[in-house]
C-alpha cells in the first residue's frame, strides 16, 4: 500500500541522533511545506497533485515524529529494528515502577489549591523525565539499544504523567 | 526561491494569462453568500434583484421548490415545507434533534418531512449551493473551476464530509473546506501580515448562533487553539427582547402570530437604525394597535440586550481559558449583530483591543474564502503565504477495554498520514473491528464515533502474533481515510469516513442522475468544461515537464508520452467529455512514473537547497 518509508532524518537533512537542532528541523520543515504543499500544486495535473499531497503527508508525519522527544526516541529505536513490543513486555525496572507509582499517588492526592506543592511535584516529575531523556541519549549514541528502549518507556510514562499534572494545574 | 520552477517559465505564463474563475462560498446557518476575487478586489456577487445574501431557506411544496427569499415567503403558511437552518443538522445524529417536530429518522438518515417527500440536510444544503453556483456562473463567461466553502472551525469530520457531499450533489467542485474564522482573518489580509506569531480572536455573532474562536498565526500557519460559543444565541434574541419590551408598553399580552411577526420586523428595523442613530421611530399604523408609532432609544436597546451580550462575553472568557491564552493581538468581528455599538464596545473591553470591523461583518467570511479560492486555482504567485490548517480534534481507534489509542494528535498540520501496528487479543482471532473515534478523552464512550469497519482474513495465530498496520490519512480538507492491513497475508480493508447519518454513494449517484435529467444540457456543458480544463492542464504541464526534465525519459517513453499528448490535444476540441476524460486518464497513467521521478528530483533539489540556505545563514 504505502511507499517504502522515508528516512525522516534524511528528509530534514539531520544526523540520525537523538539530540537534534530544533531550529534546523523547523527551517527544513517549512521550506519543504512551502514548496510541496498541495496548495502549491493547484492547477497542476492531478498526478502531480496526488504525489505532492503524499509527500506532504510524509513531511508532516516526519515533523511530528522528530519534533516530539518521545516520538523521536521511539523512531530511533524502530530504525534500529528494536522490537518495541518485546521491550514493552520486558518493562521498566521495579525501582522506576515504584517511583512512578509514588509520583502518581502524590499527584492524585494533592489538592488543587496547594499551588506551591503542585508546582514542586511538577518540577520533580520533570526532573525524572529529563534524567531518563539524558540516559536515552547516552544509551542510543553508544548503541546500547536495550537500555535505550527501557529509557524510552520511562519517558513515555513520565511524559503522560507530566501531561496530566499540567492540565490539572491549569 | 529559485527552486520553485517545476515547470517551464513559458508554460506558467500561458496558464496564468487566462485567470481561472473560482469563488468563495459562505454556507451559513441563516444566510449564504458567494464572492469572487479578481486579483484586485473582492466582490460579493448579487442576485438579479441586487441582493447579496441568500436566506438559507428551501421550500419543498407539492410539485415545486423555491430557494432563498422566495422560499421564506412560505414559512408562515407551510412551515413543514419550509426548511431553514439545515446547517445545524448537517452530519448530525437524530438524538440531537428529537425536539424538532418536522424532523424524522428515515432509512436515509435524518430528514425533513415535506410534501415533496423526505429531504435530508445534505440535499437542502445542495439546493442552496446550486442557487449560489448559478449566481456565480451568471457573473462570468468563464467556466467556474471550483469553490472554497467555509465551515465552522468546530465542525467534525462527519459534518465536513456532509458539506462535501452537498457540494458534490450541487455540482460544485470543492477546492478546499476552509474554517470560517480563518476565512475572516484572510479577508483582512492577516495571513500576509503575520510574520511574528500573533494571537487572534474571531467573534462571530450571527442571527441565531454565536461562535468564538481563538487562533494563533505564525508564518502563514493558522492554528485554531480553541472554539466556543452558543448555538442558540444571536441577533434574533435581540429582536425578541425588543418585541417583549413593546408588548409590555402597549399592554398587549397576547398578540396574534401575524402581529408578532410584524413586530419582529419592526424590531429588526429599529435595531438597525440604532447602529447609527440615538433614537428610532417606526411607523406601525398597519398593525392596528393602540399606537401607530413604535419608539426605541439606544439606551433602551442596550438595556434589553445586555444579558445576551453578557452571555457571549462569558463564553469568550471560557474559550480564552481553554486556549490557555491571556491576551490577544487582534479581534475580528463577524456576523450582522456585531454592528450593534454595544456589542463592539463590550468586545473591545473584554479583549482589551479595538476590534477589526472595516469590512462588512456579514460578508467577511465569503470574502476571505474568495481570496483563498483565487490562490487555490493557481492565479497567484507561488510565494504567497501558505495557509496551513490543523485538525481540531485527535483521531484514534478503540483498543482493548474501551480505551482510545490516539493515532493523530489534535493540532497536527494536514495533510498527514500516520500508521501504527496493532495485534490480536485472542488466540485464533481471524477478524478485527476497527472503530475510529475523534476526541481528546481516554475512553471510547467519551469520544465521538466516526466509523467502524471490519478487517477479515487474518490467519489464525496465537494472541499477539498477528501484525496489523492501521494507517490514518487526513487530506488537506481534514477528511479522514483509514486503512488496515494484515502484514503477513496482505489482507486489507479500508474506509473513508462518512457522516454517521448521511448519504451513501448510491444515493448520491441516484440524486445526481435525477438532477441531470432536469438540467442535462447544463450538466453536459459543465462536464465538458471540466474535462477540457483537466486535459489541457495535463498537456501544458507535460510539455513543461518534458522541456525541463526530459532527461529522465528514455526515447521510447518520451515518444509514447508525446504521442498521447498529440492525441489528447486534438481531442480537446471534441464535444464528448467522456472521450476527453478517457484520453486524459490514459495519458495521466502513462505519465505517472515520469511524474514520480520528477517529484523525487525536485525533492532532492529542495533538500540541497535547504542545506545551502543553512550554510549561508551560518556564514552570515
Amino acid at each position: 500500500m504505502s511507499a517504502p518509508a522515508r528516512d525522516y532524518f534524511a528528509l530534514f537533512q539531520l544526523e540520525p541522533v537523538f539530540k537534534i537542532d530544533d531550529a534546523a528541523l523547523k527551517r527544513a520543515y517549512y521550506a519543504l511545506l512551502d514548496q510541496f504543499h498541495p496548495d502549491r500544486f493547484a492547477g497542476k495535473p492531478q498526478v502531480e497533485q496526488r504525489l505532492a499531497a503524499q509527500f506532504c503527508a510524509d513531511v508532516n508525519s516526519g515533523f511530528r515524529t522528530l519534533s516530539d522527544e518521545v516520538y523521536r526516541a521511539e523512531y530511533l529505536l524502530s530504525r534500529q529494528q528494536v522490537d518495541l513490543q518485546a521491550a514493552e513486555r520486558e518493562g521498566v525496572g521495579s525501582e522506576f515502577l515504584m517511583t512512578q507509582i509514588s509520583l502518581r499517588e502524590r499527584l492524585a492526592s494533592s489538592e488543587s489549591d496547594q499551588a506551591e506543592e503542585r508546582e514542586q511535584l511538577l518540577q520533580e516529575i520533570n526532573d525524572h523525565y529529563t534524567a531518563s531523556l539524558e540516559q536515552f541519549d547516552v544509551a542510543a549514541s553508544e548503541g546500547h539499544w536495550r537500555d535505550a528502549a527501557r529509557c524510552w518507556q520511562e519517558m513515555c510514562y513520565l511524559s503522560k504523567l507530566l501531561e496530566v499534572a499540567q492540565t490539572e494545574s491549569r | 526561491m529559485v527552486l520553485m520552477q517545476i515547470s517551464e517559465p513559458g508554460a506558467e505564463a500561458e496558464q496564468t494569462a487566462a485567470r481561472r474563475y473560482a469563488v468563495g462560498i459562505d454556507l451559513g446557518t441563516t444566510n449564504s453568500l458567494v464572492a469572487h476575487f479578481d486579483g484586485e478586489v473582492v466582490q460579493v456577487l448579487m442576485d438579479e434583484d441586487g441582493r447579496a445574501s441568500l436566506p438559507s431557506v428551501v421550500y419543498y411544496g407539492d410539485g415545486k421548490s423555491e430557494v432563498g427569499g422566495k422560499a421564506e415567503a412560505f414559512a408562515v403558511a407551510e412551515p413543514h415545507n419550509t426548511v431553514a437552518s439545515a446547517k445545524r443538522m448537517l452530519g448530525r445524529a437524530r438524538a440531537e434533534f428529537n425536539d424538532d417536530p418536522y424532523v424524522a429518522l428515515t432509512q436515509h438518515g435524518l430528514a425533513f418531512e415535506t410534501d415533496a417527500g423526505q429531504k435530508t440536510p445534505v440535499e437542502v444544503a445542495a439546493q442552496l449551493l446550486i442557487e449560489l453556483r448559478s449566481r456565480a456562473q451568471a457573473h462570468s463567461d468563464e467556466h467556474m473551476v471550483g469553490a472554497v466553502i467555509t465551515v465552522p472551525a468546530y465542525f467534525d469530520d462527519a459534518q465536513r464530509q456532509a458539506t462535501r457531499q452537498a457540494a458534490e450533489l450541487a455540482g460544485v467542485k470543492v477546492l478546499r473546506l476552509l474554517n470560517e474564522p480563518t476565512a475572516a482573518a484572510v479577508a483582512y489580509g492577516l495571513d500576509e501580515a503575520a510574520e511574528e506569531a500573533s494571537l487572534l480572536a474571531v467573534y462571530d455573532l450571527g442571527g441565531g448562533t454565536f461562535d468564538i474562536s481563538i487562533l494563533r498565526m505564525s508564518r502563514g500557519l493558522f492554528e485554531v487553539l480553541a472554539t466556543g460559543g452558543d448555538s442558540a444565541l444571536g441577533g434574533d434574541d435581540f429582536d425578541k427582547a425588543i418585541v417583549d419590551l413593546w408588548l409590555e408598553r402597549l399592554h398587549l399580552s397576547d398578540p396574534t402570530p401575524g402581529q408578532r411577526r410584524r413586530l419582529l420586523e419592526c424590531a429588526r428595523q429599529a435595531k438597525e437604525m440604532l447602529s447609527t442613530d440615538e433614537q428610532a421611530t417606526i411607523d406601525c399604523s398597519a398593525l392596528a394597535m393602540s399606537s401607530s408609532e413604535l419608539t426605541l432609544s439606544r439606551s433602551e436597546l442596550e438595556q434589553v440586550i445586555t444579558p445576551f451580550v453578557g452571555r457571549t462575553l462569558s463564553a469568550c472568557r471560557d474559550t480564552l481559558k481553554d486556549a490557555g491564552v491571556e491576551s490577544l493581538d487582534r479581534v475580528v468581528l463577524v456576523g450582522g449583530s456585531t454592528r450593534t455599538p454595544l456589542v463592539r464596545h463590550a468586545v473591545a473591553e473584554c479583549f482589551g483591543c479595538d476590534p477589526l470591523c472595516t469590512l462588512d461583518p456579514d460578508q467577511v467570511v465569503a470574502m476571505g474564502a474568495a481570496k483563498q479560492a483565487d490562490v487555490l486555482v493557481g492565479n497567484r504567485a507561488a510565494d504567497e503565504a501558505l495557509l496551513l490548517d490543523v485538525i481540531p480534534l485527535s483521531l484514534g481507534l478503540e483498543t482493548y477495554g474501551g480505551l482510545v489509542e490516539r493515532i493523530i494528535d489534535r493540532n497536527s498540520t494536514i495533510p498527514v498520514a500516520l500508521a501504527q501496528e496493532f495485534t490480536t487479543a485472542r488466540d485464533g482471532q481471524t477478524g478485527l473491528v476497527v472503530h475510529v473515534v475523534q476526541g481528546e478523552r481516554e475512553r471510547v464512550e467519551d469520544c465521538r464515533s466516526l466509523a467502524q469497519f471490519e478487517l477479515t482474513g487474518i490467519p489464525p495465530m496465537v494472541a499477539g502474533a498477528a501484525r496489523i498496520e492501521v494507517t490514518f490519512r487526513v487530506d488537506a480538507d481534514g477528511i479522514l481515510e483509514v486503512a488496515a492491513v494484515e502484514q503477513e497475508t496482505g489482507a486489507s480493508s479500508e474506509v473513508v469516513v462518512k457522516p454517521a447519518f448521511g448519504l451513501d454513494e448510491s444515493q448520491i449517484t441516484d440524486m445526481l442522475k435525477a438532477s441531470y435529467e432536469h438540467a442535462s444540457e447544463d450538466m453536459l456543458a459543465r462536464k465538458l468544461g471540466e474535462a477540457r480544463l483537466e486535459g489541457e492542464s495535463l498537456v501544458v504541464g507535460l510539455h513543461a515537464a518534458i522541456a525541463k526534465d526530459g532527461d529522465l525519459l528514455n526515447p521510447d517513453q518520451r515518444s509514447e508520452l508525446e504521442g498521447g499528448m498529440l492525441t489528447l490535444q486534438s481531442a480537446l476540441t471534441d464535444t464528448d467529455p467522456e472521450q476527453i476524460r478517457a484520453l486524459t486518464e490514459a495519458l495521466g497513467r502513462a505519465s505517472e512514473a515520469f511524474a514520480a521521478r520528477r517529484m523525487n528530483r525536485s525533492i532532492q533539489i529542495a533538500l540541497q537547497g535547504v542545506l545551502i540556505t543553512d550554510l549561508g545563514a551560518e556564514d552570515a
